[in-house]
């Protein structure tokens, strides 16, 4: 629980020891086998879990780490989960001596301050052994889950100053012992969690990995643990040489950025990160020096193996999707993440909203580092909302619910070159499902009034950033609720010349006498009827509006993203004819006087 | 004794299967994408000469002419259908497009959105909302609807889709617009979301209805215009079309639903499978199909092969209605095998059937999986392909995976190999991805293969998955049309009710059931059958509280004259004890402490219909069969000469011990190394691990 060891647990690891040989063609059939073992574990989860937010919205994942730490194999789920899973399991690599490690045994570790990311993401874990003994692969399970057993329902509590304030944290616990569940062990931690369907969802993590490790020693008896670790090399080296391929075509350079977050839970202003991005060669090195490290900052702390993990996110956002996913890509990276700033705390901080902010603004500065450098493929792979209005109540039997995450609708699906902004989410988030009004209507006493996209949301360029949405909802009854807004003085950042998103907002008790905005944060209890609204931010803009085809510009007013007054002004078309109509039309002489006007009102 | 015919339009090939008592005819002809109706009536008239009639003669002593349609997923591919508005909720306009948040490829963020069916502008809002008890929030603002025909209209709206929030609980507000909309905009197409699919949530239900008004007036035209040509030439039963659920009803019934047929084709490979298969004594398969573009995989359980409504994304529109579940892969013979990142791949990209393979020598320049089978010995140039009508060229070939194998580091046989290896790889991946999650475990299942190169890869999958047996029916190359056959005339609909388990209204259990139950005795009738004919399955759907969809389950089944004697007392401890059995078989657990809801009814109902009787059993003398001939081929451990098979000269009894190349008319077996084919006493192969 220290600098040195999350030093430690970055360190960069060697290869399997194996005397095979492999043809690529062999290594790429494994590595095949291993990702179809990796979706089995999460199909396996998804179908026995409890909570919803595992079975229908998809919040899990799965990798196959292999016996010296390495993300040998991350499939399925989140990148954002899949790049800080293996760091947990190399901390319990560290004692399998001293655990008494052994075939059958099941761990589950969540420790921010141990390899892990924020508290909910459970991490379960067992290790691999062939026929002989030999420790060869680990399976990990990550699923978000809805509560840590901490102050506040949910496991994200505004004030908090330290790590056990949020909730129960895990280093490495062995839930399951030579195939014997430890009972006592599993229903402590059950135990620490505030809803019932936290136990199903456990045992059902437990489930997937038993079942992906009777799959692993299948194709480790076919082929032999040699060649299973001479596969697992090659694909690590292979992903490492194609990254470095793809940065080996960049221009060598510098490439700065700074992103702010609006504020601290607590209101300190301007919290800043900082990226250089240095190409030199095929050599990439993503530093962080220059990020915040005031010391009394609350609420913006992001755990270490988190911070990496989010760099990688946006970096394979930026290179050819089809770079197996593995160690490799760390190999290929130099990340340097300055002890003691937001990005790296010192123990015990609390950690549940870093994976919020500062994580995002880590993603966004390396993508407006890198926008000039890859244009096509510079989409932040960030969530800017601050928190989800949580939205908590209990029912006739005294049981809490939480209306947690349907706020969530359209947000933050930037531009890049040559593509508009579209979805709800960047892509990295494309596998989680939205929750629909229907089914939390049915659940809760709410209504959702509203979930459109606002016009002129999002922000204008010469590709468009999809606009945010206004979720407006009515709660039926006394209702507590909380917030934690930014992202409305530092909006998404637009990319080469694109305009930035809109400002979120948030407003409660919406159209009486006390309707209040919230700037900062809030904890509220919400009369009945009491309605609230939060406008998301959308996408940012790629590239200076008035550069946009007016023809899609045109088309954009007819479907009512863009308003007849944004086509102006923001993108310097004019237009004849009427909306209501549906005849309009580019008026091109003035268009390209307004624009020529423009462009050097720019230049000037 | 009436004929039975089956059809199934393929994007190449017109299938035929006609049933004349027990016997199964085949036949095969192009299809005439222009007007399709054109080669069904082209094939008719050769079915008729076959069996020395006119095509009238022959059309009057049809019973049955079953039909499987692409019309509805060539429509969506082609994104050609009709110009669509919809009208929902106020604050809810944005849910198609938002698509739940759902991308195909979580890692590539050049991924362009799909074409919209009906974008921002066509998608208009009004003021009402129902509560999800059915009450009335807010009353229907019935200007706001006059107002959005308008402009629906000046955008020449063709086809308009109606889906407001609850309707499937409450649909007064749903009926009333659409009676305000036949009246502002006489002769549009109407879609309602509470018929189409009536179930939660908004994005899935408005989403399928929007894919029904897209699909719609073209399905309805073409079914009109093929039921007027089969009339003039003298048919005088229904045309029954074939359905994704697996079943088959008239062109009235369908009518009110198109999207129904969409991707129903695929299904009547299933339904097909699995009366072969509970027909050789083989209940649990896994059926995979392997045409010129797709490697589609299904799986059939207990001889059922269940219609499962859910997340069932279709040319990137998620559609609703139960569908019998196919898996797809983008492998198949004309999948073009290049080299990337210093890595060989094979597919997605196909060459199609035009320019198609290098070997087809129409023009094709890439290597594909045909191309590779042909360099590997298990294709040949000496042979006649795809029934007569051409023959394989080597031309281009060698020289095409002598330029792969350069990038790898060795030669074109080499390279050939390897790609036969990285597409067997992604198709055994591709059925561990079909079977995962459902608590099948693939040793239990017998494989079926089919489609034109199914046969071709069957056995080495199998030896993957750890199956131990291989059927390839003689009739595989058009076998989707022999499942028209064995398809059953059948409605299966639902209605949403929600109540608590403990305490359900049973008069309004009753009154859906019996209101579904109209609906299919006034069709079945239509289409000819009484109700003594109709079985019925009343199910109800249940889900614990925040659970996205529900399990079904059948709480009486009958025949006849509907006798509701079950809803009684004791139906909601029925119901209880069936969810409760049915969540632990699916899911492997049960919560402690809650009880699940009631979330609506079902009735699926059908009547039984003639089937093709399929043959099975060894009983037949053994013999040993005689290859035609030898040829150098790698079957996975190199070159060797390997016996070659004509199909025409193997007969019940017949063995071949592999290795050995198997040639039929329409498709190529191959028996791998360890394996043996025998025929059985139907004419059909069964390959077995030795």
């Amino acid at each position: 629980m220290s600098y040195e060891l999350n030093r430690k647990l970055a360190a960069k690891r060697d290869p399997l020891s194996t005397p095979a040989p492999i043809d690529p063609v062999t290594a790429s059939i494994i590595r095949g086998a291993l990702e179809t073992i990796c979706f089995e574990a999460a199909s396996h989860l998804g179908r026995s879990a409890s909570s919803p937010i595992i079975n229908q919205s998809n919040e899990r994942n799965a990798a196959i780490i292999d016996a010296h730490g390495r993300l040998a194999v991350g499939s399925i789920g989140t990148p954002h989960l899949t790049f800080v899973t293996q760091l947990t399991v190399r901390y319990g690599l560290m004692f399998t001596q001293d655990y008494d490690w052994g075939p059958g045994d099941v761990f589950l570790g969540n420790d921010p301050d141990h390899g892990g990311g924020h508290l909910p993401d459970y991490n379960v874990y067992a290790p691999v052994y062939d026929d002989k003994g030999e420790l060869v692969l680990v399976q990990a399970l990550q699923a978000h889950q809805g509560d840590t057993g901490g102050k506040d329902p949910g496991g994200f509590t505004l004030e908090a100053t330290d790590i056990f304030t949020e909730g129960l944290a895990i280093p490495c616990l062995k839930l399951v012992h030579r195939g014997e569940k430890r009972r006592d062990v599993i229903k402590l931690v059950e135990r620490n969690n505030r809803f019932a369907t936290f136990a199903g969802d456990l045992a059902a993590m437990i489930g997937g990995v038993q079942h992906s490790v009777r799959l692993m020693q299948e194709l480790i008896r076919k082929y032999g643990t040699d060649l299973v670790k001479a596969a697992i090399n090659h694909t690590i080296d292979q992903s490492e040489k194609q990254f470095r391929e793809e940065v080996s075509r960049w221009p060598d350079g510098n490439y700065e950025a700074d992103v702010f977050i609006d504020h601290d839970t607590l209101g300190t202003k301007d919290i800043k990160v900082h990226v250089a991005c240095r190409v030199a060669g095929d050599q990439l090195t993503v530093d962080l020096t220059g990020t915040d490290d005031r010391q009394d900052l609350v609420g913006v702390w992001n755990t270490f193996g988190n911070s990496r993990g989010y760099v990688m996110t946006q970096l394979v956002a930026m290179i050819d999707p089809d770079i197996a996913k593995n160690e490799g890509l760390f190999n290929a990276v130099d990340i340097i993440i300055p002890e003691g700033c937001i990005a790296h705390p010192p123990p015990n901080k609390p950690a549940a909203l870093g994976s919020f902010h500062p994580a995002c603004e880590i993603t966004e500065a390396v993508c407006v580092a890198l926008s000039n450098v890859v244009p096509e493929r510079a989409q932040p792979q960030v969530y800017k909302i601050g928190m989800p209005n949580a939205v908590i109540g209990f029912d006739e039997n005294g049981m809490m619910w939480m209306d947690q995450g349907v706020d969530a609708r359209s947000m933050d699906s930037s531009a890049v070159k040559g593509i508009d902004g579209w979805g709800s989410c960047p892509s990295s988030l494309g596998n989680l499902l939205l929750s629909e009004a229907e089914d939390a209507e049915s659940r809760y006493p709410i209504i959702n009034i509203s979930r459109e996209m606002s016009l002129d949301g999002g922000g204008a360029g010469q590709w468009r950033g999809m606009p945010g949405s206004l979720n407006v909802k009515q709660v039926l009854v006394p209702t507590f609720a909380m917030a934690w807004m930014v992202s409305a003085r530092h909006p998404m950042r637009g990319m080469c010349g694109g305009d930035d998103a809109s400002p979120y907002s948030n407003h409660f008790e919406v159209g009486t006498p006390n309707e209040y905005k919230i700037d900062l944060a809030v904890k509220a209890q919400l009369p009945a009827k009491a309605v609230i609204a939060y406008q998301h931010g959308g996408g940012a803009g790629f590239g200076p509006a008035y550069l946009r085809d007016p023809e899609a510009v045109k088309e954009d007013v007819l479907d009512e993203y863009v308003s007849l007054q944004a086509a102006r002004e923001k993108y310097g078309v004019v237009l004849t004819g009427s909306l209501q109509d549906y005849d309009l039309k580019v008026d091109l002489a003035a268009t390209e006087k307004l624009r020529a006007q423009m462009k050097a009102a720019r230049s000037a | 004794m009436g004929y039975r015919v089956g059809i199934d339009i393929g994007g190449t090939f017109t299938d035929f299967a006609l049933l004349k008592g027990a016997q199964v005819i085949l036949h095969k002809n192009l299809s005439t994408p222009q007007d399709r109706s054109l080669g069904v009536m082209h094939g008719l008239q050769k079915l008729a000469e076959k069996e020395g009639l006119g095509l009238g003669a022959f059309l009057k002593q049809c019973d049955a002419i079953v039909h499987g349609t692409t019309i509805a997923d060539n429509t969506l591919i082609e994104m050609n259908g009709a110009v669509t508005g919809l009208i929902t909720t106020e604050g809810f306009r944005d849910e198609v497009e938002y698509r739940r948040g759902y991308k195909e490829s979580i890692w590539d963020v050049r991924l362009t959105p799909p074409k919209q069916i009906a974008p921002r502008r066509r998608r208009l809002t009004v003021p009402e909302r129902i509560l999800f008890d059915g009450s009335v929030h807010k009353p229907l603002d019935e200007n706001a609807v006059r107002e959005a025909c308008r402009r629906l209209k000046k955008q020449n709206v063709e086809s308009v889709a109606i889906s407001l929030i609850f309707s499937f609980v409450n649909p007064a507000h749903e009926k009333r617009v659409a009676q305000i909309v036949a009246e502002e905009m006489p002769g549009v197409h109407l879609s309602l979301s509470h018929q189409v699919l009536p179930r939660s949530p908004e994005f899935d239900r408005s989403s399928t209805t929007v894919v029904n008004a897209y699909v719609g007036p073209r399905v309805t035209s073409y079914l009109e215009n093929l039921v007027n040509r089969l009339k003039e030439a003298g048919y005088r039963n229904q045309l029954m079309v074939m359905q994704a659920s697996g079943g088959v009803m008239t062109k009235e019934y369908i009518e009110g639903s198109p999207i129904r047929v969409l991707a129903s084709g695929p299904a009547g490979g299933v339904i097909g499978s699995a009366h072969v298969g509970a027909a050789k004594g083989y209940p649990n398969l896994l059926c995979v199909d392997m045409g010129g573009t797709s490697y589609d995989m299904s799986m059939v359980i207990k001889g059922a092969a269940p219609a499962v409504a859910g997340w069932n994304i279709h040319h990137r529109n998620l559609v609703g209605v139960p569908m019998v579940q196919v898996e797809t892969l983008g492998a198949g013979g004309g999948s073009i095998c290049h080299v990337k990142n210093g890595e060989l791949h094979v597919g997605p990209a196909s060459a199609g059937s035009e320019p198609g393979p290098i070997c087809y020598g129409r023009g094709g320049t890439q290597p594909t999986v045909t191309d590779a089978l042909l360099m590997l010995g298990i294709l040949s140039d000496e042979a006649e392909f795809a029934g007569g009508s051409f023959s394989l060229s080597r031309k281009g070939v060698v020289e095409a995976f002598a330029a792969l194998g350069a990038q790898m580091g060795y030669g074109a046989e080499d390279a050939a190999f390897d790609c036969w290896r990285v597409v067997n790889a992604n198709m055994i991946q591709a059925v561990r991805r079909t079977t995962a999650g459902k608590g099948v475990d693939s040793k239990d299942l017998v494989m079926l293969a089919y489609g034109g190169n199914g046969p071709a890869f069957a056995a080495v999958h199998a030896d993957a998955l750890g199956i131990g047996k291989v059927l390839v029916p003689k009739a595989s190359p058009t076998f989707s049309a022999l499942g028209t056959l064995v398809a059953r005339p059948s409605i299966d609909e639902e209605r949403s009710y929600i109540c608590p388990v403990g305490n359900p209204d049973l008069n309004r259990l009753k009154a859906l059931w019996q209101e579904l139950d109209e609906r299919a005795t006034k069709y079945f009738a239509e289409a000819g059958f009484p109700r003594e004919q109709v079985l019925a399955k009343y199910q109800v759907n249940m889900r614990y509280r925040g659970q996205n969809w529900a399990l079904s389950f059948a709480m009486h089944t009958g025949k006849g004259v509907p006798d509701y004697g079950f809803v009684n007392a004791g139906l909601g401890d029925k119901a209880l004890a069936a969810f409760n059995a049915k969540h632990m078989e699916e899911f492997g657990h049960v919560r402690e402490g809650e009880l699940p809801e009631i979330i609506g009814v079902r009735l699926a109902s059908y009547v039984e219909t003639p089937t093709p009787v399929v043959g099975a059993g060894f009983e037949s003398a053994r013999q040993t069969a005689q290859p035609s001939r030898q040829r150098r081929a790698n079957l996975g451990e190199g070159y060797q000469s390997t016996k070659v098979y004509a199909g025409k000269d193997l007969k019940p009894g017949h063995q071949v011990p592999g290795p050995a190349i198997i040639e039929e008319t329409f498709t190529t077996i191959v028996v791998y190394p360890g394996w043996n084919a025998r025929v059985d006493d139907a004419g059909d192969y069964e390959l077995s691990r030795a």
